[in-house]
């Protein structure tokens, strides 16, 4: 298991350089700078000033290794866009938290919840519990997040002041940092939370569905074993696989946040600078943020494929084919 | 009833009597000492709030350090000092850091006399120095300035210190004394005081000790004007608190300032309803908005109009290349598209008025009336003007991109019913491409430009025609040439003669450019601001204007100190009471 592990970290590396380079280029490759915000253009010299301040007055390919050298001694350049320019990796260690303890909360609720409805809809299926399941999930999955926020903000009127004391119900650990828990991210969970929850629901009661009318189980029955019995020890470890496989690509996407609502919330986190990132040619928190996003998506896959041989010993990681 | 028990009432009352009034004048007092208005809220409300856009790239407070990315356009920046002068809303130039100006004979040289009563925050006076530093900062390549162009050809030694062939510290401007500043220039230009109007200065000594950054770290943060920094984290919030030590023309009511990020575009206006911010300008106000705006009294009675920065929408055209390279196609399409229509039934008559030239009435040397015949809505003759340049009903005209450049929603509807006009009109094929704003940059600045036909805005940065005409000339960023016109508006620019002259040059020159259909005008925006019922303004802020307008004008930086939050702010459930 661990030369497993070792192997697929080596090979996430890999990845993780080949999403570099094609990232490096292609960003490169968009019409466009740092500088293009002018209105009336610039003339020559100021042009040439601003691609030397931006470095953008060497060879992609000089940039590219320029950039490799200082990001494997952690330095991931400074953001171009953000006010006073601060290092990219301070930028998200600072505003990553909020996006996180956002995305957390988005995955105990969706999770917890959509996974708790989708077996009271499979065990209970074609009844009114499973057509209002089916309801819900199909209006979370229909209706995009944006619009859900827009009337959460008609109806529970705009959100501001983020991180304001007064809205804390667990105030945060360390002094100065982020609330644990405060009232300001309940609409942002809820309204995050229903396209999840709506895609964990119906896997879940789909996947319950299947065991639940499977052989062994109708053989557990016969023996007269307890329904709890079934369920927990037969069905749920059977289900847990393909939903694993579906579910936990999930989880990178939800922690590291989305445009829409916060920007729509004002939420100071993430999600926003995968965007604006890009339309400002801020190229270091471009950079920054799609090696992050890789890392997390490669560590995903990497826990997936741990947890399926902790729920189905059968499963062996790297062992060759007839082995 | 004792007598005791009496007594001891009589007493209490007594002491309630003597401290309510103190109370009371304790919170009707600013910190400088001054009675509130009449009917001003207690100074504890005095809170202004708006909304900052989390989608934008923000870098300073200081135009000194970047004008395209300002930190929130709402308000927060340059609020740390004064400029040398403002715009009144009369729309004149008056003193503001500076008390007068005045240029020597030659035309070359102005001399700016400065208050010499104002301190940073620190306690050092502000001096004609912080001004030379500032310019200084501004011209040095290292720092790569993205506003450089204002001065370029103007200030002496600019642009030889902007290209690096000299060093700032040689750049026309000098200190003669702590409180007087001498500007030279490369050519006589009579519009130069109206230049410094957006430029309050940085603390030179924080400036070359720190760094620019000084501005954005409440710690090392000094402040000579009406407030300074109390708190700022960027894609979060900035707050500002009225300066204690600020002595000058907008000392203000507001204690307080505070900045939210959020969905400026989307979420304005629904912020504004919930009255969790204070006001809301025009062009985040879709028409959807307006219709819910002019059918309530209160704020259809609040939203206050103005010419903004007199910004006018076109469409350019690339001439040097088939088929704009001929004025016929370019005159054609200029006399097809049907303003009226458009304005009355898309744009809105509270949002703009149709435009035909450039200059919009109202900005000096306009002349909107005089030229609307040139590029006025004729159908026919627009037809004919096709036909001639080989393209009768539209046949064998190449299909047609009308680019655009990250407009919202609502403009793009402006351009598309242009496009539907034209099209409409002479059978030509038109699609429009709402491209991302660096994009469409990009295409248009390059030379050869790579695009072909674009919709666009400009508004001015200073109130003189030299600007506004600027944009046209030949170095500028259209793909239109035309030498005489070039000639002509330089002429006007350095023209020391009667003022009534050098208008005259430019309403000159706008005709050329309006016959050789440098662009096509679309819409002269009418601009205004949405303002809660209990925002008012001291001083002449929103006295009616010459043309009866009672609304804050583009450049009138002093109505900052004028802004106050009256008593009926009682009457609503706003962010005061959170």
């Amino acid at each position: 298991m661990i030369g497993y592990i070792l192997r697929r970290l080596v090979s996430l590396a890999f990845v993780l350089f080949v999403v570099s380079i094609l990232v490096f280029v292609l960003m490169n490759l968009v019409p466009g700078g740092p500088f293009t915000l002018a209105d009336r253009g610039y003339s020559g010299a100021a042009l040439e000033n601003l691609e030397r301040k931006y470095g953008l007055d060497k060879p992609v390919h000089v940039r590219y290794v320029n950039y490799v050298s200082s990001a494997l001694r952690l330095d991931f350049g400074n953001s171009f866009a953000v006010a006073g320019n601060p290092p990219v990796s301070q930028l998200i260690a600072r505003i990553w938290p909020v996006t996180f303890q956002l995305g957390l909360y988005t995955i105990i609720l969706s999770f917890g919840l959509g996974i708790s409805l989708g077996i009271i809809a499979a065990y209970f299926r074609n009844g009114p519990v499973d057509n209002f399941v089916t309801l819900v999930a199909t209006a979370g999955i229909a209706v995009p997040n944006f619009i859900i926020a827009t009337w959460f903000l008609l109806v529970f009127g705009f959100q501001n002041g983020w991180g304001e004391e007064s809205k804390w119900i667990i105030g945060p650990i360390a002094e100065g940092g982020a609330a644990l828990l405060s009232w300001d991210y309940f609409l942002p969970v809820v309204t995050y939370a229903l396209a999840p929850l709506a895609l964990v629901s119906r896997y879940t009661r789909s996947s319950f569905a299947d065991i639940l009318t499977a052989d062994f189980v109708r053989t557990a029955r016969s023996k007269g074993l307890s329904e709890r019995a079934i369920l927990l020890r037969h069905v749920l470890r059977n289900a847990l696989i393909p939903m694993i496989t579906v579910l936990l690509p999930q989880i990178p996407n939800l922690l590291t946040g989305s445009l829409f609502i916060e920007v729509v919330y004002g939420v100071p986190g993430l999600g926003k600078f995968f965007v604006t990132s890009i339309f400002n040619r801020d190229y270091p928190m471009i950079m920054g943020l799609v090696l992050l996003i890789a890392l997390l998506w490669g560590l995903t896959y990497l826990i997936t494929d741990i947890l399926y041989t902790v729920i189905d010993p059968r499963i062996r990681l790297g062992a060759s084919k007839g082995a | 009833m004792t007598r005791k028990t009496v007594c001891i009432a009589l007493l209490l009352l007594l002491a309630l009597m003597t401290a309510l009034p103190a109370t009371l004048a304790q919170d009707n007092v600013d910190i400088y000492g001054r009675e509130l208005p009449m009917d001003a809220a207690p100074y504890e409300m005095q809170v202004y709030r708006n909304l900052c856009d989390s989608a934008r790239q923000e870098t300073s407070l200081s135009s000194i350090v970047t004008v395209y990315s300002r930190i929130c356009s709402t308000g927060a920046f340059d609020k740390f000092s004064d400029s040398l002068v403002v715009l009144n809303n009369n729309m004149e130039i008056i003193p503001s850091a500076a008390t007068d100006w005045s240029v020597s004979e030659d035309g070359l040289t102005w001399t700016f006399n400065l208050r010499g009563d104002q301190m940073w925050s620190d306690g050092t006076p502000v001096t004609a120095n912080d001004w030379v530093e500032s310019w200084r900062f501004m011209a040095d390549p290292d720092h790569a300035y993205d506003f450089v162009w204002l001065w370029l050809g103007i200030i002496d030694g600019w642009d030889e210190a902007v290209a690096g062939e000299i060093t700032p510290e040689e750049i026309g401007l000098t200190a003669l004394d702590d409180n007087t500043l001498a500007v030279t220039t490369q050519v006589p230009f009579p519009p130069l005081p109206a230049t410094f109007f957006f430029w309050p200065p940085m603390q030179a000594k924080a400036l070359t000790e720190i760094g620019p950054g000084y501005i954005l770290d409440p710690e090392t943060h000094v402040s000579a004007g009406p407030f300074i920094l109390k708190e700022f984290e960027a894609g979060s919030h900035t707050v500002l608190e009225a300066n204690p030590d600020y002595v000058g023309p907008r000392a203000p009511w507001l204690r307080r300032m505070e900045f939210v990020y959020g969905d400026m575009l989307n979420s304005s206006f629904l912020a504004f309803q919930d009255h969790q911010i204070d006001q809301v300008g025009q062009p985040l106000l879709s028409p959807a908005d307006f219709e819910v705006i002019f059918a309530d009294e209160t704020m259809s009675q609040n939203y206050r109009q103005h010419a903004g920065d007199f910004r006018t929408d076109y469409l350019l055209m690339d001439t040097f290349t088939e088929p704009f390279n001929d004025v016929n196609v370019r005159l054609a399409f200029a006399k097809a598209l049907d303003r009226e229509s458009i304005v009355e039934n898309v744009i809105g008559t509270t949002v703009g008025i149709p435009a035909y030239s450039f200059l919009a009435p109202g900005f000096p040397a306009s002349n909107s009336a005089g030229l609307k015949d040139i590029q006025d809505y004729d159908c026919e003759a627009a037809q004919g003007l096709l036909a001639e340049a080989g393209y009768a009903g539209g046949e064998g005209f190449p299909a047609t991109e009308l680019a655009l450049r990250g407009e919202s929603a609502f403009i793009q509807d402006w351009f598309i019913a242009a496009a539907a006009s034209i099209s409409q009109c002479l059978g030509v094929e038109i699609t429009v491409n709402n491209l991302e704003f660096q994009d469409y940059m990009t295409r248009l600045l390059e030379r050869p430009t790579t695009l072909q036909f674009g919709g666009v805005s400009y508004g001015m940065d200073y109130l003189d025609p030299a600007n506004m005409m600027g944009v046209w000339v030949s170095t500028g960023r259209h793909s239109w040439r035309n030498e005489a016109f070039d000639n002509l508006v330089r002429e006007a620019n350095s023209f020391t003669g009667d003022p009534a002259e050098r208008i005259a040059m430019y309403q000159e020159a706008e005709r050329m450019m309006v016959e050789d259909v440098g662009g096509i005008f679309l819409v002269h925006r009418i601009q205004g601001d949405l303002w809660q019922p209990y925002m008012s303004a001291t001083g002449n802020c929103w006295e009616p204007d010459r043309q009866g307008l009672a609304t804050t004008h583009w450049g009138n930086e002093h109505c900052w100190g004028e802004y106050y939050i009256t008593d009926e702010v009682t009457n609503y459930d706003t962010h005061r009471n959170e």
